[in-house]
């Protein structure tokens, strides 16, 4: 029997105030019945104008503005913005500086990856699994107000340095959370590994092969969750983490079970680190001295974020203010690749597809001026491109 | 592939206290280093005003008071404030401390977010200038 | 005399008041069990039943576009299903108010009615997390209703009658439990479909389409619904019980044996996440059916033994 009905092509909109998102974004998804045929994003809500902010503070406030363009990952701005202005001034942070850097950008790490897996869980409608992760990511806070003062926004640089130090007795607290954490964290590994009904929501969802994953251009965990073998810590080391062993953590799979996977041993990784970098603080200076007027010269600095790669571009112009600051985070790298990705599955599935990159949608807001016809424009081919990038970085040999 | 991983936890959880703290019922101790509300040492301030030049939300004014006896107020807009601590490094004498027992700061009007630091008797002098600036403002 | 306790039975106790009061105290009881399950504190007793007055207070606001008949009275219909259905239950212990040959497919059409209400009001609306509810909400009734109705009858067939208050007597004091265990897991977890307790949450997800069929609903249509829901936990409880449990001949059984299935429902709903819709209606039809029917397979051999 030939049933005839007219293809009513629904438009669901997922944003600006759902409770799917934790943050402002739009997404319309064209669905037919409960298959998702087509979908487009429009983001921007969260836009605060930082980036013009900064031009005109001295470079200290500015390191306090651009901590707070995201909560969650805001030790990693600051920090790739202090690295930035002192490789501006060709200053170096002192060794214990650095490892202070590396302690705290870990703790970080542990923290973020512990609030995406119970927002994952609660996305998936796993809600037990959302208040245990957030119970025990109150461990992490804990040792991270007790060390830098505050529970977000860490404040821990200052151009040239960290704030405050290490004392045994933080030594002590930090170790005994993590030895709780990594107990807690094997719980977590078997239920994502194992779990059947869990299992039914995320195994063969979203699934990204290799060579997709590197044209749309993915960074972070959802790149290394599909084969891609790319990790700042590793391939650029800053900031000491070449004094440390950082293992590339990747999965072939490409499916969202493969990116829970890669975070939750990502957390055994942190883990590592914090040990070995707790066992060999070296001593010294907390601050290396940096002038107010840094002196006419533009650089760049990338730190591997919890979310991928972080990229800033910092220009000066001679006066105690910075002349351009630009921030590129990784979520809006990762964003494409959902849109790509929800075409095909259900309308239930592009929840979890969405959390599998773990957004930060407060990061993500860019605004990107494009000329139009009439004025002088350059067009670059991508091998054209791909070619000034090699000599630009060819002609910054350190 | 299991079903129910999470049992175990399930089953000791219905047994636990609730991982629920009972604020403000009950109040945990803040460790010595959380950056609550700044306070000021008058006596020790110099006058480079370090502190609001490297306040990032602009939260700081110091007013000078009388420059040579080192006598300066300081206006502290507590709504401002981000409690970054940059003020606490900058300031080489010391004078300033993010006071870590002062976190509660809700409240219900404008008036306790504008707190002046420095002796007594610069500040109410202050306010009173404040006061005769804006009665004769009125006036005109 | 005869229709002073009628209207006794209806309004008061054990239907009408009582019910819905019961009822409401159960889904605390399910809260405070699921929170405690999550490490959490959960919520004090009487917060289902300020949530309904503050619901009940509130302005009720129609949407464009809807047929405005059916928006406001499709709630009074789900409820007053549900309330209907109490006179046909031992609820609080108590025998039946009426019962007649055939009432627990009576009983059973006036459950569905209820959740038969909610996918209308879904469609009724324009929004589309409503429509998409709605859908959502009808295919699970149409996954999970056979594999229930066929474990509620297990005890149906052994009892040799399809009057509830037979069956309570012939189970009563036997422990259908024992040699039905497949009927009452398939009870327990049609149970869940039922009451779209998680994992069969789908049609209400929130984070995929806000509140399903009952996006648009505020103030007494959404109060009408909860409490509606709420009656309903307790009508499919007290069948289990009656049913499985051994008969539910006086209230301090019925309060026991109920409370009972109410944290084995609270420790289910804490294990599992919500499962696609599709995922829903593929299990209970491959599973669900399959082994109730091999549950009335084994039944029918013995009896014709």
């Amino acid at each position: 029997m030939v049933m005839e009905e007219d293809q009513k092509k629904f438009v669901i909109p997922i944003g600006p105030q759902h409770p799917a998102l934790k943050e402002p974004a739009h997404f319309e998804l064209t669905v037919d019945g409960e298959t998702v045929t087509g979908a487009t994003a429009r983001l921007g809500y969260a836009h605060r104008g930082i980036e013009k902010a900064v031009e005109s503070k001295n470079y200290t406030q500015a390191l306090y503005m651009l901590e707070r363009v995201c909560g969650i990952c805001s030790h990693v701005h600051a920090t790739a913005y202090a690295i930035g202005v002192e490789q501006l001034q060709d200053v170096t942070a002192p060794p214990r500086a650095q490892a202070i850097r590396v302690l705290v950008a870990e703790m970080e790490r542990i923290h973020s990856h512990l609030l995406w897996l119970g927002v994952a869980a609660h996305e998936a409608g796993f809600d037990t699994l959302f208040m245990f992760t957030w119970r025990d990511r109150e461990t992490i806070m804990d040792a991270l107000e007790a060390l830098t003062g505050n529970r977000v926004h860490y404040s821990a640089n200052v151009i040239g340095g960290v704030k405050f130090d290490v004392t045994p007795e933080h030594v002590t607290s930090i170790l005994r959370a993590v030895d709780f954490l990594e107990e807690r964290t094997n719980h977590y590994m078997d239920i994502v590994n194992n779990d059947a009904v869990f299992l039914q929501r995320t195994r063969g969802i979203g699934v990204m092969p290799k060579e997709k994953a590197e044209i749309l251009g993915v960074t972070g965990p959802t790149a290394r969750a599909s084969g891609v073998t790319r990790d700042l810590r590793i391939d650029a080391p800053y900031s000491g983490y070449d004094n440390y062993t950082t293992e590339m953590i990747l999965d072939d799979r490409g499916d969202l079970e493969a990116r829970f996977a890669v975070r939750v041993r990502e957390l055994f990784e942190a883990y590592r680190i914090i040990r070995e970098v707790l066992d060999n603080l070296p001593p010294g200076d907390l601050t290396a001295r940096i002038k107010r007027r840094i002196n006419e010269a533009e650089t760049v600095s990338r730190i591997e974020a919890p979310r991928g790669e972080l990229f800033y571009f910092v220009r000066s112009n001679g006066s105690d203010q910075p002349d351009r600051v630009k921030v590129r985070t990784p979520t809006i790298c990762n964003m494409a690749s959902v849109l790509s990705l929800a075409v095909g599955h259900q309308l239930a599935d592009v929840p979890m597809i969405l959390v599998g990159v773990d957004p930060c949608f407060s990061c993500n807001d860019r605004m990107i001026r494009v000329k139009r016809s009439g004025h002088d424009h350059e067009l670059f081919t991508w091998d054209q491109l791909r070619r000034y990038g090699i000599e630009y970085y060819q002609r910054k040999v350190r | 592939m299991k079903i129910g991983t999470i049992f175990e936890d399930v089953i000791r959880s219905l047994f636990r206290k609730p991982a629920t703290r009972n604020y403000p019922a009950e109040r945990t101790e803040t460790p010595e280093r959380l950056r609550g509300q700044l306070v000021f040492d008058a006596e020790k301030c110099v006058g480079c005003c370090l502190c609001s030049k490297e306040c990032p939300a602009n939260a700081i004014e110091i007013i000078t008071v009388d420059k040579a006896a080192k006598r300066f107020v300081m206006r502290y807009h507590a709504d401002r404030c981000v409690y970054c601590g940059q003020c606490e490094i900058s300031c080489r004498q010391g004078c300033i401390d993010m006071d870590a027992n002062q976190w509660e700061l809700a409240a219900q009007s404008r008036q306790p977010f504008e707190v002046y630091y420095g002796e007594e008797v610069d500040v109410e002098q202050f306010m009173a200038n404040l006061a005769g600036d804006s009665a004769s403002d009125d006036k005109k | 005399m005869e229709t002073l306790t009628a209207i006794v039975a209806l309004l008061l106790f054990p239907g009408g008041i009582a019910l819905i009061a019961v009822g409401l105290l159960y889904k605390w009881v399910n809260l405070k069990l699921l929170a405690r399950a999550q490490n959490r504190q959960g919520p004090r007793w009487f917060q289902p039943f300020a949530d309904i007055a503050k619901l009940l207070a509130k302005e009720e606001i129609i949407p464009d576009g809807v047929n405005r008949r059916f928006f406001v009275i499709l709630p009074t219909i789900a409820l007053a299903g549900a309330l209907t259905a109490a006179l046909y239950v031992p609820v609080f212990g108590v025998n039946p108010s009426y019962s007649f040959s055939g009432d627990l497919i009576v009983v059973i059409y006036l459950l569905s009615l209820l959740t038969l209400c909610i996918g209308l009001a879904g469609s009724n609306n324009n929004s589309r997390f409503s429509v998409i509810g709605s859908t959502r909400a009808l295919t699970q009734l149409f996954s999970y209703e056979v594999p229930f109705l066929l474990a509620m009858l297990g005890p149906a067939l052994v009892a040799g009658s399809w009057q509830i208050s037979e069956i309570h007597d012939y189970s009563a004091g036997r422990l259908l439990l024992l040699s039905q265990p497949v009927g009452f897991i398939i009870a327990i977890i049609g149970l869940m479909g039922k009451l779209e307790m998680p994992p069969f949450d789908s049609p209400e997800a929130e984070t995929e389409i806000v509140a399903g069929s009952l996006t648009e609903y505020s103030g007494r249509g959404l109060g009408l619904f909860r409490i509606g829901q709420g009656v309903e936990l307790v009508i499919g409880l007290t069948l289990v019980a009656a049913f499985y449990l051994g008969g539910v001949g006086n209230p301090i059984a019925f309060v026991l044996k109920t409370l009972g299935i109410v944290v084995g429902l609270a420790v289910l709903q804490a294990l599992a996440t919500r499962l696609r819709i599709d995922q829903t209606v593929g299990l209970w039809w491959r599973y669900g059916a399959l082994l109730v029917l091999a549950q009335w397979a084994v039944l029918i051999v013995f009896r014709a033994v």
